[in-house]
């Protein structure tokens, strides 16, 4: 069953087309995965399912609803996206930051309820980050700050948590920490998560239904079975993969690759790319 | 909202400057050309053999002037901490911004063509036009620094400035053609000055000042506006709403005081800044403690302006721009590191 559907979106940045007559239908309880070279909307497309962009032409459905429609207050209690790279003042204390994901929630806007409380406590301990509850966000390092912002989600309750390249900047450990906690609120909370990564392995081993863009089309949706072949990578990435299958879990692993482009001498065009990302 | 720490932070901050705020009051209300007793002012406040000489010193001059700067600090300093709040600038004060010389301008302007008309009642009216004029130069002011959907900290500050000239300008050249009585207080809202006030004015200014309690219950969404406008979004903030209504009572109190002293700039960028090294980062406790320290500023320059040459009077605005100019040059740098 679809809980968020893009009906033909239209976006356009500055003029420029990102997207047109694009369509995308996120299934209830999955982790949906979007990836594709830089530059081919798929940040662009997240932002649109999560109201920060509204589309030229087109529909988005939230459980059904025409997003438009819906009040944002509404929005933010059933959908966040938490973007690329968040900013907040470095002074602004770990749980102050969190407890502004119960934004949505609040009638009385002076004090927090206990729900509102028992909310930040769970989102705290389910991404690990109970110790630093009192640390100013500047002294964190990149991979805790992260999981701060990522908490700060969580607080919101919500069904869909959309993630804008969650686990960019952060180092091997903090990565897999990162999604490791998003499994888990897909397999234990019902989350139903749409991310951007750009790590087609992570992609593969997290994902349920992996989403293949290039210049604003989908190319091809699928399981990662499916998506992590040498024909379709080549198709978005315009690589040559060498893929094989991960003894440890099973999902397909891209463990190598080549620029198909280069092979077949096209490398002004790859130029040309180079040029416009 | 949770923090442990800043709530006594807060009280502590109160506790300094509240006695501080009393003190300066009880100089300003004492010294001067006159000397008054505290028995003098008790005596007088509590009509006990009342002399008519301190009665004209404290209920015509001494306190009706207080009370305004008072309430112009007050106001300054708490529209201050709002637009550097929604701006997310600290360089950002409604008289850099030009709020004040737009406000000044419709006053100026009102003063000019309708001063005749309405009378004793053109008092009453000046705050209605200050807002006109204060809207005015903020419309125009977003617009020259929206770029890309946000506001440019950069041509915040320089159309800023050049509002700030270009109605000033405007308010001199009306000042030029008044006739000399209306002249002298026409300049006034140039440089900034509490001297001609009385109880009418106070009595103008006072209904403005009920926009502090929508501000003040929309604190928290200032907390939250120190995110980016997609995490706002996310959050499920109205933002062009919240800021509209924001940005609008903040104006309407800046104009109203303004309608009576005049531009009197800097207090908006001190009191936030001096507030947040002293409370954090909490609206909710940020703009009690800017209107303090902004009733704290102008009371305190006006003592110092109305004193320090007896009995020539040098305008409060200048000596808050003594001040202020450097504490703004040393936020500059600061922004630039």
């Amino acid at each position: 069953m679809s809980i968020l559907r893009v009906e033909n979106a239209e976006a356009r940045y500055e003029g420029h087309i990102i997207f047109e007559n694009l369509c995308l239908d996120v299934i209830k309880g999955k982790i949906t995965t979007i990836i594709g070279p830089n530059g081919c909307g798929k940040s662009t497309l997240l932002k649109t399912m999560g109201r920060i962009l509204k589309p030229k032409v087109g529909k988005v459905y939230l459980q059904e609803q025409d997003i438009n429609t819906l009040p944002t207050q509404e929005i933010a209690k059933r959908l966040t996206l938490l973007p690329q790279n968040p900013v907040a003042p470095g002074e602004l204390e770990v749980e102050e930051l969190i407890s502004y994901g119960r934004y949505p929630h609040r009638k009385n806007i002076s004090k927090l309820t206990t729900e509102d409380k028992e909310k930040i406590e769970w989102a705290l301990e389910i991404t690990h980050i109970l110790p630093y509850r009192n640390r100013p966000l500047g002294s964190l390092s990149g991979g805790q700050r992260q999981k701060v912002w990522l908490a700060m989600a969580l607080a919101q309750d919500t069904t869909v948590l959309l993630l804008d390249e969650p686990t960019t900047y952060l180092d091997l450990a903090h990565q897999l920490d990162v999604l490791q906690i998003v499994e888990n609120l897909n397999q234990h909370h019902q989350c139903t998560v749409v991310m951007v990564l750009h790590d087609i392995n992570h992609a593969a081993r997290f994902s349920h239904e992996i989403v293949g863009m290039r210049d604003g089309n989908i190319i091809a949706t699928g399981s990662p079975d499916e998506m992590i072949t040498v024909d379709i990578l080549k198709q978005i990435f315009h690589i040559d993969a060498r893929i094989m299958v991960d003894p440890f879990n099973g999902s397909p692993v891209c463990f190598g690759y080549e620029s198909a482009l280069a092979e077949e001498g096209l490398e002004l065009l790859t130029k040309k790319e180079n040029v416009a990302t | 909202m949770l923090s442990k720490s800043t709530g006594p932070r807060y009280v502590k901050s109160l506790l300094i400057l509240i006695p501080l705020f009393v003190t300066i009051f009880y100089i300003s209300l004492t010294n001067g050309t006159f000397d008054l007793t505290i028995n003098d002012v008790i005596h007088t406040l509590l009509r006990i053999n009342p002399v008519p000489a301190h009665d004209l010193v404290l209920f015509d001059y001494r306190l009706p002037r207080i009370v305004v700067a008072s309430l112009v600090g007050l106001g300054l300093g708490i529209a201050g901490a709002v637009i550097q709040g929604i701006t997310k600038n600290g360089l950002a004060d409604p008289g850099i911004l030009g709020i004040n010389a737009g406000a000044g301008a419709a006053i100026v302007l009102f003063l000019f063509f309708f001063h005749e008309q309405f009378g004793s009642f053109s008092v009453l009216m000046q705050p209605l036009f200050g807002l006109i004029g204060g809207l005015v130069a903020a419309v125009i002011i977003y617009l020259l620094a929206w770029k890309n959907g946000r506001i440019d900290t950069q041509r915040l500050i320089l159309t800023g400035i050049a509002i700030s000239s270009g109605f000033g300008a405007l308010a001199m050249y009306l000042s030029l053609k008044m006739k000399a009585s209306d002249f002298e207080m026409a300049t006034v809202w140039t440089t900034g000055s509490v001297y001609n006030a009385n109880w009418q004015s106070i009595l103008a200014m006072l209904p403005w000042f009920l926009l502090i309690i929508p501000i003040y219950r929309k604190s928290y969404l200032l907390d939250l506006f120190q995110l980016e406008e997609s995490s706002l979004k996310s959050l499920g903030v109205s933002i062009e709403k919240e800021k509209a209504i924001l940005l609008l009572s903040s104006i309407g109190l800046v104009s109203a005081c303004v309608s009576v002293s005049g531009g009197i700039g800097f207090i908006g960028l001190m009191g936030p800044h001096i507030a947040k090294q002293l409370v954090g980062l909490q609206h909710r406790y940020i703009m009690p403690i800017c209107g303090v320290i902004g009733m704290i500023l102008v009371v305190a320059s006006d003592f110092i302006a109305k004193n320090l040459f007896s009995p020539a009077e040098i305008s409060v605005g200048i000596i808050i721009s003594i001040i202020g100019v450097p504490y703004f040059l040393y936020l500059l740098l600061k922004a630039r590191s």
